[in-house]
């Protein structure tokens, strides 16, 4: 059966970025640290929620995403098997669902996707393992 | 089971990082605000900032007590601790000063706090 997700890992994992990541030895640590940085800028500016820092909010969340494309880039096909980086896909959409939601709702949204980005976290650290 | 091969672990590593979202996520906010690179922050950040503070001393100690041996013999860990303490002190000591040299001061050492802390899981040896 045709796996997109599948045949997209696997085409990533055949690329020459793929493999000039996973030679580095400071590639992956580097981009790691800054994945953990922007956790700190993201969450940060989140948790103290004034509408004022939205600017700042969205370029933590940009450094985000785009030193985790690089780090899913560095080793597709294991992540794409490992159960608890399809655990943190899973919670990131739903995140991405909540904030789509109408205003109207925005009441209970936060804690809601507050509980979600703890189950992010939790989930991220278990790749590690599994 | 000792503590590092248990699921508990990776559980704590995450409030560790819960913590640091907390933490250094509103000193480096307050940092940036006395630079002038973020005009608007609200007044009080000290209570997430403390409370993210607390969660990290006492998660990273409980992994610091689980395996010991591991983390004094990691250079990455010795960088750590070592420019954990000079930030620490900077923080209680200079940050209130609310001089643009102790938030440069602040921004550059919590940034390479957590890099040398990032690196502890690629120098184990």
């Amino acid at each position: 059966m045709f796996n997109p997700l599948l045949e997209l890992s696997r085409w990533l994992q055949d690329t020459p970025l793929r493999l000039e990541l996973s030679q580095s030895t400071w590639a992956v640590p580097i981009i790691g640290a800054m994945h953990v940085l922007a956790i700190a800028w993201f969450g940060g500016s989140v948790l103290v929620n004034d509408p004022r820092l939205r600017r700042f909010r969205w370029i933590g969340l940009s450094i985000l995403l785009l030193t985790g494309a690089l780090l899913f880039w560095s080793q597709p096909v294991r992540l794409y098997y490992s159960q608890f980086f399809r655990l943190k896909m899973l919670l990131m959409v739903l995140i991405g669902a909540s904030a789509l939601l109408p205003a109207r709702h925005a009441r209970w949204a936060m804690p809601f996707s507050l509980a979600l980005w703890v189950g992010v976290i939790l989930a991220s650290r278990g790749i590690a393992y599994r | 089971m000792p503590l590092e091969n248990s699921w508990l672990f990776p559980v704590i590593e995450s409030i560790h990082v819960i913590g640091l979202a907390a933490f250094v996520g509103t000193v480096v906010l307050g940092d940036l605000r006395t630079l002038g690179l973020v005009r608007a922050a609200p007044p009080s950040l000290t209570r997430w900032t403390h409370s993210g503070l607390a969660i990290m001393l006492v998660t990273g100690a409980i992994m610091f007590f689980a395996d010991t041996a591991r983390y004094l013999h990691n250079p990455a860990f010795q960088v750590k601790i070592a420019l954990l303490v000079a930030a620490l002190i900077v923080h209680f000591a200079l940050r209130r000063s609310g001089t643009r040299l102790a938030a440069l001061l602040s921004l550059t050492l919590w940034t390479t706090v957590v890099l040398a802390a990032r690196a502890i899981a690629d120098f184990d040896v």
